[in-house]
């Protein structure tokens, strides 16, 4: 009798406990192994620019594409390791709407800044010219791969990968040795298990936004004034890859959130298959489509599709965390 | 206009005879509007510590609030399209007065009294002329209205009392809007916010206009320096992703300042500034931004960022005596000293935008 009494306990409270086991559970198992394909990834851009910084270099633009890859799939998490000493801003200048980064890397090159020869004097230049960002100017713009000497471009190619590396394995650390400690067993950062839960939540939020409105609405334009050179990294080909990365991983988060809610966790699921769908369909990796009439529309879908996750997610996975939606954040006065 | 500026010269001299202070009530040192658990909406008076001393009902939604410089009386307003401002006697919760906005004006939500306390001054909208207005209330004669004059732009929002010399400052927002279609922005396309400052009779002294660059960043929200530099805090109506400086200082006569145009987590703010305050010493000035969920402090001498807080869904934030009071959507009133935020109340209800200090 006695026996079974403990036993229903925690059943009894099994909401709670298990919504808090499951944001510790987010850092530790879903959280931290991305974290460590950043910072391999990273490692692994650093050590292909040693060995061969040539922009047609098979080797470094495949690392490239893991690392950035690996970036686009964390871009969401953005609290702790990735804000200390602006890592992340230094990592993705992204969006640049006043062109720092071309005109930050032309005045290097001009120039032939020195900073590029020792990691603490890069650490120190326009945060424009480091990261993945300015990295892809280097590596696939033609009106950089070829300016100013050679050899400075090399050199400069392999200070943003070096810088690349040094960033990401400092977040990697911190979220080892720190942080994931923090959203496990929250006590000074974090109040309880609720706040925890709310920036993860906060994080969903913020990454299918940014999807929305910065990844699909800022190549989007206006119907008059499509704007198909502001896509993300559409100098590499990449752009519409980020928004199925992101896609991906903001699906993870939310799997992992609605764990405790399977009517909620079903119907945002079906709503991010149909999108990941539509991004798939799509066959324009850069979004070219936007500035042509009869294209632009399976853009503006998909980002319908991304906003109705983003109107699913705060309707019907905030309510169920127990998170309401912002008072002031929607006001707008 | 000679003798509508006597009139107004005679009610200011007039002044107006103190009744019962602040200090009678027990001393609350801050106003807010906010919604209760019920979804009541209310003004609400804070101590020091954060403890909610009490509160007030409002018919609808409230958005900032003017206190009186003596009386323990203050005026609650309406969010936009606002229909109503409640003139409260604090110290027994009573309404004195509603102020109805005059056919064709409706509130914006700000309003200030004049240095005496013998006027009421409310930013309004013209709406079928598409007109920013100042009206004018005679404090003395039960809040009757009193006149107005143009608010300089389109869109008035926040308005604040000069200190460098007699007269008004006040942030054009610079956005048309009109009660049949709500709160849709008519005019992006074409925006020319402006901070207008104005003597109490209405003539314009100086007007700050914005870089081209700059016209769809809504000047919205206003705090003012002891020695006469406003701050003010805008609001992107631009592409989501245009980074933009979300905080600028202005001094008649002096250039404008941009502060944190090259730092990127004035990124963090998504383009919006909620409310900002400068410190009591004048050394810094913060925004906040419910959007971006923090608060970012500034130092005023140099331009640069000191400190960001991250808050979910703060809004209100008024100086206090070890540094800021910010209040949040989720009931929250913390105190910001240096880099720490210390929790002072987290309590069952929502704060509203503003953060109101009596002084």
């Amino acid at each position: 009798m006695l026996r079974s009494f403990f036993l229903a306990l925690p059943l009894a409270l099994s909401p709670l406990i298990a919504q808090a086991d499951a944001t510790g559970g987010i850092a530790d198992g879903l959280i931290l192994p991305l974290m460590a394909d950043l910072a391999g990834s990273g490692a692994a851009l650093s050590t292909a620019a040693e060995a061969d910084c040539s922009p047609e270099s098979s080797d470094l633009q495949a690392a490239f594409h893991d690392a950035l890859d690996a970036w686009v799939r964390v871009s969401h998490l953005r609290f702790g390791p990735t804000e200390t000493d602006n890592r992340a801003f230094s990592l993705a200048f992204w969006p640049d709407s006043r062109s720092k980064t071309p005109k930050a890397l032309s005045a290097m090159i001009a120039k032939e800044n020195p900073a590029v020869a020792e990691p603490a004097s890069f650490d120190e230049v326009s945060i424009a010219a480091q990261g993945y960002y300015a990295l892809e100017f280097m590596l696939f713009d033609p009106a950089y791969t070829e300016l100013g000497n050679a050899a400075y471009r090399c050199a400069l190619v392999q200070a943003q990968s070096a810088g690349i590396a040094d960033k990401t394995a400092a977040i990697h650390h911190e979220w080892v040795n720190s942080f994931a400690a923090e959203m496990r067993d929250p006590a000074t950062r974090y109040r309880n298990s609720e706040e925890v839960t709310q920036e993860l939540f906060k994080s969903l939020l913020t990454g299918l936004q940014m999807t929305a409105d910065m990844r699909l609405g800022r190549p989007l334009g206006t119907f008059e004034r499509p704007r198909p050179k502001r896509a993300e990294a559409y100098r590499s080909g990449r752009s519409l890859r980020h928004v199925v990365l992101t896609l991906e991983s903001l699906n993870d988060l939310a799997r992992a959130l609605a764990a405790q809610d399977p009517d909620v966790a079903g119907s945002l699921e079906a709503q991010f298959d149909k999108t990941l769908q539509r991004a798939a369909n799509l066959h324009d990796p850069v979004f070219a489509g936007v500035a042509d009439p009869a294209t632009r529309f399976r853009v503006e879908a998909l980002q319908q599709d991304v906003l109705d996750l983003h109107l699913m997610a705060e309707q019907q996975l905030g309510p169920a965390l127990g998170v309401e939606a912002g008072f002031n954040s929607l006001d707008g006065d | 206009m000679t003798s509508r500026r006597r009139f107004l010269a005679g009610l200011l001299a007039a002044g107006a005879a103190p009744a019962v202070s602040w200090a009678d009530i027990g001393g609350p040192a801050f106003l807010s509007a906010g919604k209760a658990g019920d979804g009541r909406y209310f003004l609400g008076a804070l101590g020091a510590d954060g403890s909610l001393l009490f509160r007030l009902p409002l018919p609808d939604r409230g958005h900032a609030a003017a206190a009186h410089p003596t009386r323990a009386e203050a005026v609650a307003f309406a969010r936009r399209p606002g229909r109503f401002a409640d003139v409260i006697d604090c110290t027994s919760g009573s309404r004195i007065a509603r102020l109805e906005p005059e056919e064709g004006l409706h509130f914006y939500g700000h309003g200030v009294f004049s240095p005496d306390g013998s006027l009421l001054f409310t930013t309004e909208n013209d709406y079928d002329n598409a007109r920013g207005v100042i009206g004018i209330w005679d404090v003395s004669a039960g809040y009757r209205r009193a006149g107005a004059f143009a608010s300089g732009g389109i869109g008035p929002h926040d308005m604040r009392l000069r200190r460098d010399a007699p007269g008004l400052v006040v942030a054009n927002g610079g956005i048309e809007t009109h009660p049949d279609s709500g709160r849709a922005k008519l005019n992006l396309g074409d925006m020319r916010p402006n901070l207008s400052y104005l003597s109490f009779d209405g003539q314009q002294q100086d007007l700050l206009e914005l870089e081209p660059d700059l016209a769809q960043n809504s000047i919205r929200h206003l705090s003012m320096a002891a020695d006469g530099t406003t701050g003010f805090a805008m609001q992107w109506q631009g592409d989501s992703g245009d980074v933009v400086p979300i905080v600028g200082l202005h001094r008649p006569g002096e250039n404008l300042r941009l502060l944190g145009a090259d730092d990127p987590r004035t990124r963090n703010l998504n383009g919006y500034g909620g409310s900002l305050a400068f410190t009591k010493g004048g050394s810094q000035i913060a925004v906040t931004s419910p959007r971006g969920g923090v608060v970012q402090v500034f130092e005023t001498t140099s331009g640069q960022m000191e400190a960001q807080h991250h808050i979910r869904d703060v809004c209100g934030l008024a100086a206090s005596s070890r540094g800021m009071t910010a209040t949040s959507g989720s009931g929250q009133v913390l105190e910001l000293t240096g880099e720490t935020v210390h929790h002072l109340g987290d309590h069952p209800l929502a704060w509203d935008n503003h953060l109101v200090p009596l002084a």
